[in-house]
């Protein structure tokens, strides 16, 4: 099979690029396992909320000062303004509806109640401009009977710490006895399964109002509109009252739903999805990556111009550690890191620190090609967080290192 | 701070491992009045951190055979008396072909000689009894070891002694003990839940404070030389073997893996350490890699096994009282009278042994009491059942009916765990019977149960109590569902949250020596969703 271009990974990264690729009448392939970093997606993107142990709120004023290894910097501060304008119309033709502003963060309010600072949030999560002080006195935060993955109790102390006045409340409804009965179907993916039902939503809402006399606005777990993305706009227009929707446990439901719309967005224009396959060895010519070969195909070459590497961190595989070093497993790319292969200094004893293990990557040149060997591989791309050079849970930048150098290494690729 | 003075005791045990509760159980069975403190949780020292073996005290045979002697007696009353906390898997001994086969025979006649039932297998047949075994073993003899879970043994043993009328105190440290002239009266606690400091007062004080005795009997001018011994051991990510594996020589590291519920675990590395360092064991480089490299010549798919923790703990060994240097050291009982020994009355320090004999060290400890207070009620203890193995409950029939009428994963788990106090815990309703923790199946009733009856004050008391974090996602997702179960115990949803956050770090502590693999994705994974998407802190939340 041959193709412009080969995407291995398809969680944001990978379909980002392809849909970018796609648009621009790129024949693309996305080979994917299927689940991603998106399936424990906030609702929210973030670009930089964070740097050297403050929050962030102007991105833009605090990108140039990121040390030369981060991807940001690889990138540059103009590729990045560039990029950035691109992100929300490229979002709205996937049909998927964000709000926020790359140049000033706003927060949003994680699942045990506090704010942290944010890029986009999808539509159907409430955006906080300021995160001390509320638009609301009176909450309830609802949750449905035996819904374990919901810390209701954790999101009403948030709450009160910011002044508001928050009743606790469960319910149950009858159409979520059954999954009720098996004890470990209660989880949000199977919820939002029985709420495609337009009868048990609208059933629902009717639950949820009984609370909007005595309350500003309500609290619930995003475990709807798992397939319907226009779920949230019947709530929002019957509830009359702020419904402020929060992730649960994984999976999340709003990720998964970002996940199929980027997926179909790529389908529609002609990407072809391989999904459940995954790359078995990647075969080298010259300086040049040749072809691929996957579980699914056997012995087919997976041919291509270029290739795209997204295939995520380490708990997406796309670097692997042993006792002995950390490597990328399909090429044997060159991998860079804050230490050496002495892996008692991959991490901090205390779990909450800075870990320098989130910090590995595979080592490119500036246009993000990567390298083996110390030679640059001149049609291999690297793009997302199997970049490294960035901690993206202390810099809270995950997704927007995964949305921008996409974005960038489509651009190489066209032009 | 207020100080009150408390009710007094007949007897006042430190220390909330297996030999202090045992102790504390012996003696409450024999009518005193008993108050024990532990300044964190039961089984947190030594008890919980060693293999789980039900030795049969094979491995001391050739070297002591007086402790091979003393193991077998208990190895046969655990059987009995705590059915629900032991699994009766027997042992192999195997040799290897860089071993000396002449000790096998050695070996053997040592076992009988101490009334071991030891037996020499084809090594072909410990093939067949025991696959994961190393194909090139040239020597194998079969003996009746088993597996404990020491957690659960030490909660049985609290639990009877509190039925028969013993006070508890976990999370009380003791600051001070008191003396009046030479006799010790009583102890100075300080409640770490509440900062409250309290006295208490009893006609005997025991020491049983394992390798933190040292500390404990300084505290009364009395100096226990002892000696701290580290043990690492590992954990993989699921039962490998079937029966215990030994190797058939002289006592060495990283000769014995022993399954236990859902894991294995080899060990130990044996060091000295510094006594200052006791509380702040950690496993090393050097020692994860020998256990592997070890490990696997017992059963070479260690290899390729997910290590799932790494975890050390202080032996209590004693030097003999006319030898400070240390090289004179028991690894037998301990007890000593500090009446006869130090002219310090009412103080007893309880010390060395094994877990396999903490149930003869309560004996002699509530032997030398009863002594001392004119009890001469006899020992019981070795006869009567443990809370969770007593067949006579009345919940029990109504229990298995349950169970082979079989539909909840939950419940079987359970019954495992709590045995014939299964029967306690709520269930039956879509709500109870609500998954928790999905590795280890524990229920939302097992956990309320747990809160209620089994002095869980935080998530890593509620992990040693139900298993609950302990499986292959170490808590990546029960552990938030957990922590919203204890809110009120901790009188707010903020300290619950410091609560989540020190749970995971705890987790880590056994995660970080071995976090390379499916260990690091794992916790790559919990960190991104507890502190990158919910922003949990380490503090303060």
């Amino acid at each position: 099979m041959k193709f412009d271009t080969i995407i291995i990974g398809g969680g944001l990264s990978g379909l980002i690029c392809g849909i970018r690729l796609a648009e621009q009448g790129k024949k693309c392939a996305i080979i994917t396992m299927g689940q991603s970093a998106l399936h424990f997606f906030s609702g929210s993107f973030d670009l930089l909320g964070h740097a050297d142990g403050k929050e962030v709120t102007s991105p833009l004023a605090v990108i140039p000062t990121l040390p030369a290894v981060h991807p940001y910097a690889r990138m540059g501060i103009e590729a990045i303004k560039n990029q950035l304008k691109e992100v929300k119309p490229l979002l709205m033709r996937a049909g998927i509806k964000v709000h926020g502003a790359h140049e000033t963060n706003h927060y949003r309010l994680t699942p045990i109640g506090v704010m942290k600072p944010t890029w986009l949030s999808l539509d159907d999560f409430t955006r906080f401009d300021n995160p001390t002080e509320l638009p609301w006195k009176k909450i309830a935060v609802l949750n449905l009977a035996g819904f374990l993955d919901f810390h209701a109790q954790f999101i009403a102390d948030g709450l009160t710490k910011l002044g508001a006045e928050c009743t606790l409340a469960a319910f149950s409804l009858e159409e979520l006895e059954s999954i009720r009965r098996n004890p470990s179907e209660m989880r949000s993916s199977n919820i939002a399964k029985v709420f495609e039902n337009e009868k048990t939503r609208a059933k629902l809402i009717e639950k949820i109002k009984a609370y909007t006399e005595t309350s500003d606005c309500i609290v619930f777990p995003s475990v709807f509109g798992l397939f319907s993305p226009h779920a949230m706009e019947d709530f929002r227009a019957q509830i009359q009252k702020p419904l402020c929707l929060i992730s649960a446990i994984p999976p999340s439901v709003s990720g998964i739903r970002t996940q199929l719309m980027l997926r179909q967005r790529f389908q529609e224009l002609g990407g072809t999805y391989m999904l459940g396959d995954t790359v078995k060895e990647g075969v080298m010519e010259g300086d040049k990556v040749h072809h691929l070969l996957t579980h699914n195909h056997g012995d087919i070459k997976m041919q291509a111009t270029t290739f795209v590497l997204s295939t995520g961190s380490f708990f997406s595989h796309g670097l692997v550690a042993d006792p002995y070093s950390i490597f990328e497993p399909i090429f044997g790319l060159d991998v860079e890191g804050p230490c050496d292969d002495n892996r008692q200094k991959w991490y901090d004893e205390q779990l909450f620190n800075k870990q320098p293990y989130l910090a590995f990557g595979v080592s490119t040149d500036s246009n993000f090609k990567a390298k083996k060997d110390g030679l640059v591989i001149d049609n291999l791309y690297v793009s997302g967080s199997v970049l490294g050079g960035c901690d993206p849970l202390k810099e809270s930048c995950g997704a927007g290192v995964s949305i921008l150098t996409s974005l960038q290494i489509a651009d190489e690729i066209v032009h | 701070m207020s100080e009150e003075k408390r009710k007094e005791y007949d007897v006042i045990i430190i220390g909330g491992g297996v030999t202090g509760t045992g102790t504390a159980r012996d003696c409450a069975m024999r009518g005193l009045k008993v108050l024990l403190v532990e300044r964190f949780d039961f089984a947190t020292g030594a008890t919980g951190r060693n293999h789980g073996l039900l030795h049969s005290g094979s491995r001391y045979a050739v070297t002591d055979n007086e402790s091979a002697r003393e193991c077998i007696k208990e190895n046969k009353v655990l059987r009995k008396i705590a059915s629900h906390c032991v699994d009766v898997n027997d042992g192999l001994f195997v040799t290897l072909p860089e071993d000396d086969l002449n000790f096998q025979s050695i070996f053997v006649e040592a076992c009988l000689k101490a009334d071991i039932k030891a037996e020499v297998i084809d090594p072909k047949l410990a093939r067949l009894l025991e696959p994961s075994v190393n194909p090139h073993l040239i020597g194998a003899v079969r003996v009746p070891d088993g597996s404990v879970d020491p957690f659960r043994l030490t909660m049985a043993n609290a639990l009877d002694a509190k039925r028969h009328g013993a006070d508890l105190l976990t999370q009380n440290e003791v600051l001070e003990i008191i003396k009046d002239k030479a006799s010790v009266v009583g102890i100075k606690v300080i409640d770490h839940y509440t900062g409250q400091k309290n006295s208490y007062y009893g006609a005997i004080t025991v020491n049983a404070g394992g390798i933190w005795g040292h500390h404990i009997a300084e505290m009364a001018g009395i100096n226990v030389n002892m000696f701290p011994a580290k043990g690492s051991l590992l954990i993989f990510g699921h039962r490998i073997n079937k029966m215990v594996l030994n190797r058939c020589r002289k006592p060495a590291d990283a000769d014995i893996l022993v399954p236990g519920d859902t894991i294995s675990v080899i060990g130990t590395t044996s060091s000295r350490v510094p006594y200052d360092e006791i509380d702040h064991m950690s496993v090393t480089k050097e020692e994860v890699d020998l256990l592997i490299r070890e490990g696997e010549k017992l059963a070479p798919s260690l290899a390729t096994t997910r290590v799932l923790r790494a975890y050390a703990g202080v032996r209590p060994l004693v030097a003999a009282d006319n030898d400070p240097t240390g090289r004179n050291i028991s690894r037998g009982i301990v007890l000593l009278d500090h009446e006869k020994r130090d002219g310090v009355s009412g103080f007893i320090t309880i010390t060395g042994g094994k877990l396999m004999t903490y149930r003869l060290m309560a004996e002699w400890t509530t032997d030398l009491i009863g002594k001392k207070l004119n009890n001469h009620k006899k020992c019981k203890t070795d006869k009567k059942p443990l809370p969770g193995s007593d067949k006579d409950d009345p919940k029990v029939k109504e229990l298995t009916a349950k169970i082979y009428s079989g539909h909840s994963m939950a419940l079987k788990n359970a019954e495992r765990r709590h045995g014939s106090l299964t029967g306690h815990i709520p269930m039956g309703d879509n709500y109870d019977d609500s998954l928790v923790c999905e590795c280890e199946g524990v229920s939302v009733g097992e956990v309320r149960y747990a809160i209620k009856e089994l002095h869980v004050k935080g998530l890593v008391d509620l992990r040693r109590r139900t298993r609950l974090g302990m499986g292959t996602c170490q808590g990546e997702l029960c552990g938030c569902r957990a922590a919203s179960f204890l809110c009120q115990q901790h009188g707010g949803a903020s300290k619950a949250k410091d609560d989540l956050a020190n749970f995971l770090q705890e987790r880590w502590k056994g995660m970080y020596p071995v976090a390379w693999g499916e260990t690091l994705n794992e916790i790559q994974f919990t960190s991104w969703i507890y502190e990158g998407i919910y922003g949990l802190h380490a503090l303060n939340n």
